[in-house]
């Protein structure tokens, strides 16, 4: 009867606690829009302009070269870079501000008993609307125009989600082991530009020799930009052994965050 | 009623002037094989305690003496080492005013995200805003972002919502006065009513006088032990010797 009891507040506390966490996620996400735009017309769309302009550059400079492994047409070297850059863009941006969340609250973490996850969490989210409103209209566009095909543009969401939680895990690695080590960013923006050149985002894969073309895979992010670029550019029906590798990879980067993120965060206030 | 117990509650904390928050150091010194593991100190020993619904308590000791430590295990912020802390009913903060605004975003914002930071719903601070507001007399800055607000109205602000949310258990750390004559008053007068009402209040204060008007119960804190818990007189007379 008391364990019953006992259950019973144990399960209405939980409920609460995931109330407040979706409150304490939703007002982080909009504060952190808020902040971003303030008094820019552009807005959301500023996201956009980053990859719409590499892509401008690239095609202007390796689009000659390359354009022969993409069926000697200039656009659709032009739309593989783009949808690259997408994923690349995105990735980096995210988790480069995911990195610093835990400790830029750390502050904020001293005063109030919030929960930790919520910061790298929040980050992830507020990106993930960038995404939404940015990026991915284009995506459907595409998909729709090469496919004509509803279904196609559905499937969309799976190298997306792959995306985000690639990003989510990643992004709470780096931001617990950025409380221990303040000098992480600097290696992790080689760390970023190492994961940048090796996807190919830029130049067809077939460039890379043979030898080194298997080291690629290792880039969780090669398996998601194959995905899309399939499903977007290709006008084929998906290719779900791309689908579910990028989903894969999504998975088991999100369960390592996870596993460092449980072990480590006891030990954060006391460095904060 | 119990409304905070704390059975043996013991507090390590790693020294953070040693710590070297640096990889390319660690990593160096785990190669010459010069790494240590980070030295930890004792903040609080074996502490029991037992505070009832309604209770005034005063917390005293010198500086580093672990007051605001404990303070901090009672809201949560702090897990202990070992021991256990059980406490009942909504615990708010005051915390160090307006350190939790974000300047860029509106006044009313602010008011919602500094609310659901302290544990209330976004519905239920949704309903608080005019008198929030009203209170600390900044109606006609409701859409104006806080970094265009003077310090004083940023503290009024402060305390307006940290005080309008009326939880069980108040935590103080060092009494608040904030604003020009008026609002001083005012605030004066919102602090007494939430005294008399029914909330536990705790308060850390080297402020003695204040302390013996106001609390009914003192804790000394010496080196994180208890020294002494009981009457606020008699604590201020062994603190004092």
């Amino acid at each position: 009867m008391e364990a019953k009891r006992f259950n019973k507040v144990f399960f209405l506390e939980k409920i609460n606690d995931i109330k407040r966490y979706i409150d304490l996620l939703e007002i982080l996400v909009t504060r952190h829009l808020k902040v971003r735009y303030r008094g820019s017309i552009l807005g959301v769309y500023w996201s956009l302009l980053n990859p719409l302009i590499l892509t401008g550059v690239y095609t202007a400079i390796f689009g000659a070269a390359f354009s022969q492994y993409y069926n000697n047409s200039i656009l659709n070297y032009c739309l593989a870079a783009f949808t690259g850059l997408v994923v690349v863009n995105f990735f980096s941006s995210c988790t480069a501000q995911t990195l610093l969340s835990i400790v830029n609250n750390g502050t904020l973490l001293n005063k109030i008993k919030i929960p930790i996850s919520i910061f790298p969490v929040s980050i992830v989210f507020a990106n993930l609307f960038h995404l939404i409103v940015g990026a991915v209209p284009l995506l459907i566009i595409f998909t729709l125009v090469t496919s004509s095909n509803i279904l196609n543009a559905l499937l969309l969401l799976f190298p997306l989600v792959s995306l985000n939680f690639v990003c989510l895990g990643i992004g709470l690695i780096v931001s617990s082991l950025y409380v221990f080590f303040r000098d992480l960013h600097y290696i992790y923006e080689l760390i970023i530009f190492v994961l940048w050149i090796s996807s190919p985002v830029f130049y067809p894969s077939e460039i890379v020799s043979d030898n080194i073309r298997p080291l690629l895979n290792l880039n969780p992010l090669v398996s998601i930009i194959q995905s899309l670029r399939q499903i977007t550019l290709s006008g084929n029906t998906p290719d779900l052994s791309l689908v579910w590798s990028s989903f894969f990879s999504g998975i088991i980067l999100v369960v390592l965050g996870l596993i460092c993120f449980k072990t480590l965060y006891r030990k954060f206030i006391d460095l904060l | 009623m119990e409304v905070i117990r704390l059975d043996h509650v013991s507090l390590w904390r790693r020294t953070q002037e040693e710590f070297s928050y640096d990889l390319k150091k660690t990593i160096l010194n785990l190669v010459q094989g010069r790494y240590r593991s980070p030295s930890k100190k004792q903040i609080l020993n074996n502490i029991d305690l037992v505070i009832h619904q309604g209770e005034k308590v005063g917390i005293i000791g010198a500086n580093g003496s672990g007051k605001s430590t404990l303070l901090k295990i009672i809201c949560g912020i702090f897990t202990p080492t070992s021991g256990t802390v059980r406490v009942r009913g909504k615990i708010a903060p005051l915390i160090e005013l307006g350190g939790g605004f974000e300047p860029e975003i509106s006044v009313v914002d602010n008011i919602i995200f500094y609310g659901i930071l302290l544990g209330f719903s976004k519905q239920e601070m949704k309903g608080k805003i005019s008198s929030i507001l009203e209170f600390a007399q900044l109606e006609e800055y409701a859409e104006i972002p806080v970094k265009a607000l003077s310090s004083g109205m940023t503290a009024r602000l402060g305390f307006s919502i940290a005080t309008d949310v009326k939880p069980d258990i108040l935590i103080l750390d060092e009494v608040l006065s904030v604003g020009d004559a008026h609002f001083q008053s005012k605030s004066k007068q919102r602090m007494d009513q939430l005294w008399q009402a029914n909330t536990t209040v705790l308060l850390v204060s080297h402020d003695l006088d204040f302390l013996q008007k106001t609390c009914n119960s003192a804790i000394l804190l010496d080196k994180g032990n208890i020294k002494f818990i009981g009457s606020v007189h008699e604590a201020i007379k062994i603190y004092l010797e």
